[in-house]
């Protein structure tokens, strides 16, 4: 049940991210392919055989589609090794000499097909520009990845290596839409209270370091770790009674720590000879 | 007066830090990343006077090794008076302790100064700020974050989520992050946590909308606020347009076309839309190829702008079409009554007599895969 809940979960994510851009192809539909003439004057097509086809429709002279050919470059150029087919798409409204600055200036290393009297755009409905489309082996369209200020790498490339195979929905949707990190430092000031502790034990400085060691139990009493080290140190002193109460708390806390049964049954034993 | 211990700890430390960051830290410090737009490049270390503070300077943290007085948990000596180089450099000596952090600044987008060297914002000794921070926090992120500096004082609209509570520590985590910029959150999360609640009022103290109920109660999500992506129209730190807009938008219902004044929808959608009055591809909006995006915005006087007929952030119908609009000085609203249809839609009695429009549709695109 909790399975299908993440697994719904993991859906609602992805189909709200990827679910617009393209008025007339929604996720799912198969593209027709096409051949198309280019920038440098050759014709490439669409669509290729590769695992996985990505197709970016841009604006020359347009700051989100700079940011998003420099970025989807990058990503072109971080996933050469696999079976990804890239190629870039403008409409032949703009002058081609203002598509050739972008293609130099955003390091766009493949091929810029033209969009003959927006023959292309119109077929897909596309409702924005820059729009990125993904689509599998078979033409499928598998997301539709319009700009974000925030992540759009991060996001395009989980969506390519989704249909590549290499990672799950639910990985997908925790590229999309990340849950919160922890942030830094938050809880942390019992366990470096404790790391202290030790390093003034092993310096030879008991009294801070029980200090220290007794700091951590404030801020955290669900750790063992610290009752053990004064328990440790207690021993070490003499003081059996209040040594094997501070492994008792470390055992209650965790029963199987092998440091607080050992700890505990040294003392219990006591030296050979001792009553 | 001045304690002995403290000024002599304090020389020494000096010394060292003459000793260590001259040649290595203030080597590093010449080394920058370009800032991605323009302006002063940001510094990728900064070095800082890590010694302890003065005598009689109030200390509002310290660092319990330095409390514990026992120089040698850092030091070669355990002598306050002369504690020698520090025995594990850079931030590895840190991170024995602050061992999270290792994972922190792991994360996919990682703090480059805090990476490079702790000391570029934390004195290891004690501070006269909290969690041993060399400066006050604003100040100490736009001691390199300088146009940061400008853009959130000097703006004409000013957020004051960067200057109240945790500052920039309210979105960012100056270690590391999932979310790039290093966000803690991605920015709808962030933003929601202030703006989705009543009675928020903004810098100059208007009432700003509570987003949690909007978006409640109007389920056709605008496609930024669908990707969690409010920084897609609104700067966070400051900015010269209303509401913290990236570019011009116009504010009111009707306006005299100029592009300049959609300068915020251009950036992502097509501005041609309002400048052809014909179309077969670039709008849906078209009744055969008539351009009805053209046709209600591109008039000389009296265009009917965005606003007029879409909702920015949702709305309860398609397309974000507004429920109506404000007519008159007496607040009525104007029935929009649009209706969407398999091929185009339909606007019922409203600021026109009924007009309905049929968009042809492609029939090239092929079949869903299912319906093979």
């Amino acid at each position: 049940m909790r399975n299908l809940v993440t697994v719904a979960a993991a859906a609602a994510v992805i189909s709200a991210s990827s679910a617009w851009g393209f008025a007339n192809a929604a996720v799912g539909t198969v593209i027709a392919n096409q051949e198309m003439p280019t920038v440098d004057g050759t014709r490439h097509l669409l669509l290729t055989n590769a695992t996985a086809n990505v197709f970016v429709f841009f604006r020359p002279g347009q700051e989100h589609s700079r940011a998003t050919l420099e970025q989807v470059a990058r990503c072109a150029k971080d996933m050469a090794d696999k079976s990804v087919h890239w190629v870039a798409v403008v409409s032949d409204r703009y002058a081609r000499e203002k598509v050739e600055t972008d293609i130099k200036e955003t390091g766009l290393a493949m091929p810029v097909l033209i969009d003959e009297g927006d023959a292309l755009y119109g077929r897909l409905g596309v409702a924005l520009c820059p729009v990125t489309g993904i689509t599998d082996r078979d033409h499928k369209l598998a997301a539709c990845v319009p700009f974000t200020k925030v992540n759009f790498p991060v996001i395009l490339q989980a969506h390519v290596r989704r249909v590549l195979g290499e990672i799950s929905d639910k990985e997908l949707a925790e590229a999309i839409d990340p849950s919160a990190a922890i942030r830094s430092g938050e809880g942390a000031g019992a366990r470096q209270q404790m790391k202290l502790a030790e390093k003034l034990r092993q310096a030879g400085n008991i009294e801070k370091a029980l200090e220290f060691a007794r700091k951590s139990i404030e801020k955290d009493a669900s750790a063992a770790a610290p009752h053990i080290l004064i328990g440790q140190i207690l021993a070490g002193q003499g003081n059996r009674g209040e040594a094997l109460k501070e492994f008792a708390l470390a055992l209650k806390l965790e029963p199987a720590n092998t440091n607080a049964l050992v700890g505990a049954k040294a003392l219990r034993d006591g030296p050979p000879g001792a009553k | 007066m001045v304690d002995p211990h403290q000024s002599l700890c304090a020389a020494v430390a000096a010394l060292f830090l003459v000793m260590t960051l001259t040649s290595a830290v203030a080597a590093e410090a010449a080394k920058t990343t370009p800032k991605k737009r323009s302006g002063t490049p940001i510094p990728t270390v900064k070095t800082n006077n890590l010694a302890p503070l003065a005598a009689g300077v109030k200390a509002i943290s310290s660092h319990s090794p330095f409390e514990a007085g026992d120089c040698s948990l850092c030091h070669q000596n355990k002598d306050p008076k002369n504690p020698g180089p520090v025995t594990v450099p850079g931030n590895e000596s840190c991170l024995e302790c602050h061992e999270d952090f290792k994972a922190v600044m792991g994360r996919k987008f990682s703090h480059v100064a805090a990476k490079e060297n702790c000391g570029s914002c934390h004195n290891p000794h004690n501070s006269a700020q909290p969690k041993l921070l060399v400066e006050e926090l604003g100040a100490l992120c736009n001691s390199c974050h300088a146009d940061m500096k400008t853009m959130t004082t000097e703006a004409k609209v000013k957020h004051d989520a960067v200057t109240t509570g945790q500052k920039c520590s309210n979105c960012h985590d100056a270690h590391g992050a999932k979310v790039e910029h290093l966000l803690t959150k991605l920015p709808f999360d962030l933003c929601i946590n202030c703006h989705g609640k009543d009675g928020v009022l903004d810098h100059d103290g208007k009432k700003l909308t509570n987003f949690k109920t909007l978006l409640a109660e109007n389920p056709e999500h605008h496609g930024p606020v669908a990707d969690k992506d409010c920084s897609a129209c609104h700067n966070p730190h400051g900015g010269e347009h209303f509401r913290l807009l990236n570019s011009e938008y116009p504010q009111q219902f009707y306006s005299a076309y100029d592009p300049k004044l959609y300068a915020l929808c251009f950036e992502c959608h097509e501005e041609q839309i309002l400048k052809d009055p014909t179309t077969k591809n670039l709008t849906l909006f078209r009744n055969g190829e008539i351009n009805l995006h053209y046709l209600h915005v591109n008039k000389a006087e009296r265009g009917r702008t965005c606003r007029a007929c879409h909702e920015v952030h949702a709305a309860k119908q398609t397309h974000q079409m507004r429920d109506g609009v404000p007519y008159g000085a007496k607040g009525w609203t104007l029935k929009i009554n649009y209706t969407k249809t398999p091929f185009g839609g339909t606007c019922d009695k409203t600021c026109h007599e009924t007009k309905s429009y049929t968009n042809k549709v492609f029939t090239a695109i092929g079949k869903p895969a299912n319906q093979k």
